[in-house]
């Protein structure tokens, strides 16, 4: 790129020289000695003033340009006026220039201020959702102590006395809906802060085996009751960094679905892992009643309930697979389900074996 | 004999509940007392802290959220003047409250915590297994 300063030197530099050169020309062809030699020391005067103006203009013009050039630098750097490089011209074009680029800086900073009071105002809303949703799930805990502490009392005949057959029945609803409300309670407060980025995630080391087994000895009691199979399918033990409260919640919901859609006496539900490049596989496959395409699509979604015809009982808040699903993105990885209608129901998620670094987190 | 030993295994304990929601302590006393432990009842933060200044407990549940004195201030004044590690206190409460948050309150002192709402088995396993530490 071409500086004007070097511009204009060159062009007042190339007529400056044809001038003395004619001059000279002039003079020593010229029959008339006194009229050579005025025309020469003429030349001279004219090529030396055709510099000098030359460094005037070009100083007039370059040093507000180059000022207003490192003004606007600066203005980007900072998007703020500094006012550092205060610019006097004469030239009015330039005068101009500088006078428009002030005021577009003065409405970009204005703007700007009026942006950041805006994501203020946003982060300020967000945090108080967060505390009227901790607020209202912390209200609706405290009820559910005593409620469901009777109703537990009531379950036992040697603490309360005997109930008949229906008063049984009855308790034994109010406690099904009480532990259901509890869920719920403790869904909608996860699912919040899972959408407002709150969710605080732990790294630890985990071996892949000894969680697995700590699932199944968990539901075993549960799917025995039922008389369902639980399996444990492990390829390779891996030790992954990751959240083993987390990755067991994602784990206990799959599972709980599971439970709900095989049919007791021939269900069986399998949860397993493999290795896959830098992640870890893990599936819980169950044999119920499958989801349709249309519905696999749905499902990772807050409050979406498979309306099945088959009857099955539903247990859950609807925000189960919705929290699983933000759960195993915090976690850096990925779920997805495969499923075959009448046949089986596969949940895949992925999760990194290596630790989330500080960058992947931001990103998220 | 095995009557003896029956009695062994019933031990009663003397649990103060600092609570003051009043349907909470009311259904803690029925239950503790229908298992035949002692329960006295505090239903703010400054009574249950002069009650466990004046008394030693076996076990004492701490609710966290109480107007005007709560948990946390309970916890501060036992910690100041070195009587927080001398009693066996376990947080009940129903705040939402983060992993970290309940770990530094076992590092300050506290012995242990229970999440509202609970299972009332699990909530009787914890206090005995707390009074028996």
């Amino acid at each position: 790129m071409l500086p004007i300063k070097h511009t204009l030197f060159l062009v007042s530099g190339v007529s400056s020289f044809i001038i003395f050169y004619m001059g000279i020309v002039n003079y020593l062809t010229s029959v008339e000695g006194v009229t050579g030699v005025i025309l020469l020391i003429f030349s001279v005067f004219v090529a030396t003033g055709t510099l000098l103006g030359t460094v005037y203009i070009s100083r007039s013009i370059t040093k507000p340009i180059e000022k207003l050039a490192q003004n606007m630098t600066e203005f980007s750097k900072h998007n703020k006026m500094t006012g550092k490089n205060q610019i006097k011209t004469n030239v009015k074009e330039i005068f101009e220039l500088n006078e428009n680029f002030e005021s577009m800086g003065e409405k970009v900073e204005t703007t700007i201020e009026v942006q950041n009071e805006y994501v203020q105002k946003l982060k300020d809303m967000d945090r108080k959702k967060l505390e009227f949703s901790s607020m209202v799930s912390h209200e609706l805990k405290t009820p559910l102590v005593p409620i469901l502490g009777y109703v537990q009392m009531l379950q036992k005949k040697e603490l309360l006395g005997d109930l008949n057959e229906k008063q049984t029945e009855a308790v034994n609803e109010i406690y099904s809906s009480t532990v259901k409300l509890q869920r719920l309670v403790g869904d909608i407060l996860t699912t919040q802060k899972l959408d407002l980025g709150k969710l605080d995630f732990n790294q630890e080391e985990i071996k892949v085996s000894e969680l697995l087994e700590s699932i199944i000895k968990e539901f075993t009691p549960i799917t025995e009751e039922k008389k369902i199979l639980l399996n444990l399918e492990m390829f390779e033990d891996v030790k992954i960094f990751s959240d083993r409260d987390r990755i067991n919640q994602v784990f206990s919901n799959l599972i709980k679905n599971a439970i709900d859609f095989v049919t007791s006496g021939s269900g069986v539900v399998t949860i397993g892992c493999r290795e896959d490049k830098e992640f870890v596989k893990f599936f819980v496959q169950d044999n119920g009643v499958g989801i349709s395409d249309e519905n696999q699509k749905e499902i990772f979604k807050k409050f979406y309930q498979i309306d099945t015809s088959t009857s099955r009982k539903r247990s859950g808040s609807g925000l189960g697979l919705a929290i699983c699903k933000g759960i195993i993105e915090g976690l850096g990885g990925q779920i997805w389900v495969k499923s075959e209608e009448k046949v089986q129901t596969t949940f895949f998620f992925k999760i990194p074996k290596k630790p989330l670094t500080i960058t992947a987190k931001a990103t998220e | 004999m095995s009557k003896s030993k029956q009695k062994e295994e019933v031990k009663s304990y003397n649990v103060l509940i600092v609570d003051d929601n009043e349907q909470i302590t009311k259904m803690l006393t029925t239950f503790l007392e229908l298992k035949e432990h002692k329960c006295t009842v505090a239903n703010d933060g400054r009574e249950g802290l002069a009650a466990i200044k004046e008394n030693k407990y076996d076990v004492v549940l701490l609710d966290l959220a109480m107007p005007e004195f709560d948990g946390y201030a309970v916890i501060k004044d036992l910690e100041d003047n070195d009587l927080l590690k001398e009693h066996k206190i376990i947080v009940f409460t129903a705040s939402t409250i983060t992993q970290e948050e309940l770990d530094e309150l076992v590092n300050r002192g506290v012995t242990s915590y229970v999440l509202k709402p609970i299972d009332i088995d699990q909530l009787l396993a914890k206090i005995i297994e707390t009074a028996d530490s």
